[in-house]
């Protein structure tokens, strides 16, 4: 039966460093949430205190508003695969998948049946008597989530499972694993580095940085409305273009020194002058135009061609890195080197304080 | 520079091999030589060929049964007298007997004391064997439990090793000391007083187990280091999944670690077994062999025989036989494993 | 196993405990040995009934110790261990490196049955030869070297090199060295004979820089075995001259069973430089056993 999972502050600590400072999360029955963010902001130590497997420093964790900070794993009935899928290497694909049964001596012919249907739920019944290392990566991913579905868990755990396939397979995984989670209406949690999984398997995404949680949202919120920087830069590809600002009686000054000045955008009006901004835009909102008359200008260093979309990256003066613009069928035939005009549609901007947080639009 | 890369690698190769082949081959090729003549190490003469005499003397076992003469049931004909005048038992001697029913059955060899010690350091192997990597496997585990200060307790199980095997001899046959040893004064203290003072290295009975603890004692360092590599090669994410599934810890232990170390213990296992069938120094330093031949080993008999008696034909076939029971046992350690490999894929 | 950081606090108490318990088994003998040596004989049989007897306790006297010197002749013995030891072991590094060199790194016929005959070599225990390869060198023409200069001997038996020279070739050391040169990749040899190098040149520069743990290896474990060597020198060296440390403390024994503070004196006299060594090289020890061991 999946389960509500809620975390209320939950915090973490070895010795006296502090990995996870007050966490709160509230995932609904049946939600696919993705746990994502940069190597090292513990997102698997999160998921492996949800798991059991770490204690819990401070806060509570509820599974259907009960309190389980000190059950064991095997009680709190969770599935989970990890990156690694540990695979018992000595059993066969039947024999791993039933090995929970085994030890909640479920009886023998309960124990096949449940074996049989998660086999075939995931295409594993002609493989049910090799061992994991005769396996492809694809095989034995399959059979690490068989192994978690077959005890009906509450929530089912993720730790970076695609990472270790190619690229193909890993775009075929994530659709199986989408397709399961329609299919079976499991609650799930899911940890991985890479925006785009969360992106396109998450009901809810939790971006994480230090420790900390920076947002929680959809991924289209996430997209559209980024609450701070780290979640600007951290979603979304390529990532979006950003530029020192400072509000000025004119309208908004982009980079320091020689500048260029924007119109200003809304929700700047209540800003005072002078105040220094961060200034971003994603890719998709910009276009490149010829350098007469353009509000900045600037020098294409490189171009992307991935087929469908090519990508220019300019070299704007006031910006903080290489600004990503996606090129439409009129703007296609320029050049690296070839200097340009950048326009952008203040209207979609973001702005961001020098905090990093987003200003309200 | 062609010329030089033929003659280089010969060069470099040379001296190593040429050692190998002069001090490890030419003493076998002359050891199987030597085993069908009866050269003597002090004497001028060559030796005369005499075909298998070695092997037979060394190896020749037979069964005596003797029905009780006609009128007295329990006694039956000497043994010596048989051996004196029947021609198929000449050069014979009474290796031990018991009874089936009424009749006598008594072995008869032509070296019983090389049988006994066949026999000895068959026994010391079983023995030792579990005890060493039974000890072993259990500080492997300890010291791989995690708690702190594990480099000091691994450092100190493993002391033991870096001792010379002379060493560890002299100061446990003080520990063996019937009035005086330690072991004793611990056994009598534990058990208030119910368990007597033994004569470790006297008694016949408990002088090959008494060996065979101390030399457990001995080695059992080293083989957890072994262990403990092999431990450690075990993915921590293994016992994660079946903690998650619900393995209790008896159950990881069962499924996970056990199944995860097998080749290693297979390794250790067999390891442990050669180096026991050479058992030498330990028996020729505390016992000399003794008491009444209880601890006489194979290696023992062919030192024996070979210098002390100056007989090497004979210490040769001993060695020879005894290469061949080792050769057994590798052969044996390279298909258990290979078959385990087989499975494992 | 769980990180310690998760078990329960008795449960850590108990392991805590029963490793104690183990490592006061462990140390007993040693504790037995360096407290007796300090104790006159009266000394040892009055605190043998008790804890005493591994604790140094009571009157303590260092007069074991100058006995074990004067009667036991442990210098003499001491300096022919280290001289075996010492020649055999660099003597080996040199050699069996080498040929592990030639068989991991260079093409030449033969080097297949070479392989073979290497892995024959290390299945068999050196007990098994030790009494043919007595009888060999017992035949061998050696050389002495006395009053009159180098004069020719009629075997081996009862010198220094016959406790050396067979034992410079070894099956293991070249094994170890053979598996450690085949982990370097061939990249750095190729660079080297690109810019010139022979085959000598390469094992030199590029081979030996990079193998210094594998060295260790060989070098500690062929020490030890060359230092604790009994067996051999047992038969091949019946006299006093060549004699090495471990004959002497057998000898010791043998001659002075009664005198137990001394004979531990002379056990712990041998015993404790290793011990110290072993300490300070913790480490490559148990990386000196890990590596034999893994490879098997």
């Amino acid at each position: 039966m999946p389960a509500s999972v809620e975390l209320r502050n939950v915090r973490k600590s070895y010795g006296a460093a502090e990995i996870i400072k007050g966490v709160s999360l509230r995932v609904a029955p049946g939600e696919f949430v993705v746990l994502v963010g940069p190597s090292g902001c513990g997102k698997s130590t999160l998921l492996r205190m949800i798991a059991g497997l770490e204690a819990i420093s401070a806060g509570e964790l509820r599974f259907d508003d009960v309190v389980v900070n000190d059950w064991d794993p095997a009680r709190r009935r969770v599935g989970m695969v990890f990156q690694s899928y540990a695979l018992y290497p000595h059993m066969t694909v039947e024999q791993n998948v039933g090995f929970a049964l085994k030890l909640a001596k479920i009886p023998a012919t309960e124990r096949a049946a449940r074996v049989d249907s998660a086999l075939g739920v995931l295409q594993l019944t002609q493989l049910r008597h090799h061992k994991p290392s005769q396996l492809s990566g694809g095989q034995r991913q399959r059979v690490a989530i068989g192994r978690a579905i077959v005890r009906n868990p509450n929530v089912f755990l993720f730790d970076e499972p695609l990472s270790n396939l190619d690229a193909t397979l890993r775009g075929q995984m994530r659709m199986e694993i989408a397709r399961l989670h329609q299919r079976l209406m499991n609650t799930v949690i899911y940890v991985t580095h890479d925006q785009v999984e969360a992106m396109t398997l998450a009901d809810r995404i939790v971006v994480l940085e230090d420790g900390v949680v920076r947002q929680i949202g959809t991924p289209m919120e996430l997209y559209d409305a980024p609450a701070n920087l780290f979640v600007a830069s951290f979603i979304g590809t390529p990532t979006m273009g950003l530029f020192d600002a400072r509000v000025t009686a004119q309208g908004l000054a982009i980079g320091t020194g020689d500048t260029e000045t924007v119109r200003l955008p809304a929700h700047c009006a209540a800003v005072p002058a002078g105040t220094d901004l961060t200034l971003g835009i994603r890719p998709e909102h910009c276009t490149v135009s010829p350098v007469e008359g353009a509000s900045l200008r600037g020098t294409i260093v490189m171009l992307e061609r991935l087929g469908a979309d090519t990508f220019a990256f300019l070299e704007v003066p006031g910006a903080r890195d290489l600004v990503p613009v996606r090129l439409s069928a009129q703007t296609d035939g320029v050049v690296t080197g070839q200097k340009v005009g950048l326009e952008f549609d203040v209207g979609k901007a973001h702005v961001f304080d020098q905090t990093g947080m987003a200003l309200p639009r | 520079m062609n010329r030089d890369r033929r003659i280089t690698p010969l060069v470099f190769g040379a001296p190593a091999l040429i050692g190998l082949a002069v001090f490890l081959v030419l003493p076998f090729l002359m050891a199987l030589v030597l085993t069908f003549t009866d050269q003597r190490l002090v004497s001028p003469q060559p030796g005369a060929f005499v075909g298998l005499r070695n092997y037979q003397r060394l190896l020749s076992v037979g069964a005596l049964v003797q029905s009780p003469e006609r009128d007295r049931d329990t006694a039956y004909v000497r043994v010596r007298a048989v051996t004196r005048s029947d021609p198929a038992w000449r050069g014979y001697r009474p290796l031990g007997d018991f009874r089936i029913g009424a009749r006598r059955v008594t072995i008869l060899a032509k070296d019983p004391p090389f049988l006994r010690a066949l026999g000895n350091t068959f026994a010391f192997a079983m023995m030792v064997v579990p005890l060493q990597c039974a000890l072993a496997l259990g500080l492997a585990l300890l010291v791989n439990a995690g708690i702190r200060g594990e480099t000091v307790f691994r450092a100190i199980y493993f002391s033991p090793v870096v001792m010379s095997m002379v060493i560890v001899s002299v100061v446990w046959a003080f520990l063996f000391d019937r009035d005086l040893g330690l072991l004793n004064q611990t056994l009598g203290a534990i058990s208030f007083g119910v368990v007597r003072p033994v004569d470790w290295l006297g008694n016949p009975a408990t002088a090959m187990p008494a060996i065979a603890i101390m030399s457990a004692w001995q080695g059992a360092g080293f083989q957890m280091l072994i262990l403990l590599a092999g431990l450690q090669g075990i993915s921590q994410e293994l016992y994660d999944a079946a903690r998650i599934d619900g393995a209790s810890v008896w159950q990881r232990f069962v499924h996970i670690t056990l199944p995860g170390l097998r080749q290693t213990i297979v390794f250790v296992l067999i390891v442990t077994t050669i180096a026991a069938l050479g058992l030498f120094t330990q028996v020729d330093v505390m016992t000399g062999g003794g008491p009444r031949g209880a601890t006489a080993t194979v290696m023992f008999e062919a030192v024996r025989h070979g210098v002390r008696e100056g007989d090497i034909a004979y210490g040769a076939t001993i060695s020879v036989v005894y290469f061949a029971l080792i050769t057994g046992l590798i052969v044996l350690q390279q298909w258990l494993m290979r078959s385990r490999a087989r499975v494992a894929g | 196993m769980t990180p310690a950081a998760y078990k329960s606090i008795p449960l850590r108490l108990a392991l805590y405990a029963l490793m104690a318990v183990f490592g006061v088994v462990f140390l007993l003998p040693f504790l037995f040995m360096l407290s007796s040596s300090l104790k006159t004989n009266d000394g040892i049989f009055a605190d043998f009934a008790s804890i005493r007897a591994v604790l140094p306790v009571g009157a303590l006297t260092g007069e074991n110790y100058l006995h074990a010197f004067a009667r036991g002749n442990i210098g003499h013995y001491l300096a022919n261990s280290l001289l075996i030891t010492g020649v055999t072991v660099l003597m080996g590094m040199v050699v069996n490196s080498l040929a592990a060199f030639a068989l991991a790194r260079l093409e030449w016929r033969g080097k297949q049955t070479a392989l073979t005959l290497l892995v024959i070599a290390l299945v068999v225990p050196f007990e098994a030869i030790s009494v043919p390869l007595m009888i060999l060198v017992a035949k061998l023409p050696g050389v002495a070297l006395g009053a009159d200069g180098l004069t020719m001997t009629r075997s081996w038996l009862d010198t220094l090199y016959v406790q050396i020279v067979p034992f410079v070739a070894n099956a293991f050391s070249i094994f170890l060295f053979y598996q450690f040169f085949r982990d370097i990749p061939k990249d750095f040899d190729e660079a080297a004979y690109i810019d010139g190098a022979t085959p000598l040149q390469v094992y030199r520069h590029v081979i030996v820089p990079s193998s210094l743990p594998v060295f260790a290896t060989v070098a500690i474990l062929q020490s030890l075995t060359m230092w604790n060597q009994y067996l051999w020198p047992l038969i091949t060296v019946p006299g006093e001259a060549a004699r090495p440390l471990m004959i002497g403390m057998e000898q010791f024994f043998g001659a002075r069973k009664t005198a137990w503070g001394e004979v531990m004196a002379y056990a712990s006299l041998i015993t404790v430089p290793v011990l110290i060594a072993f300490i300070v090289l913790q480490r490559w020890f148990v990386r000196s056993v890990v590596g034999s061991g893994v490879k098997g």
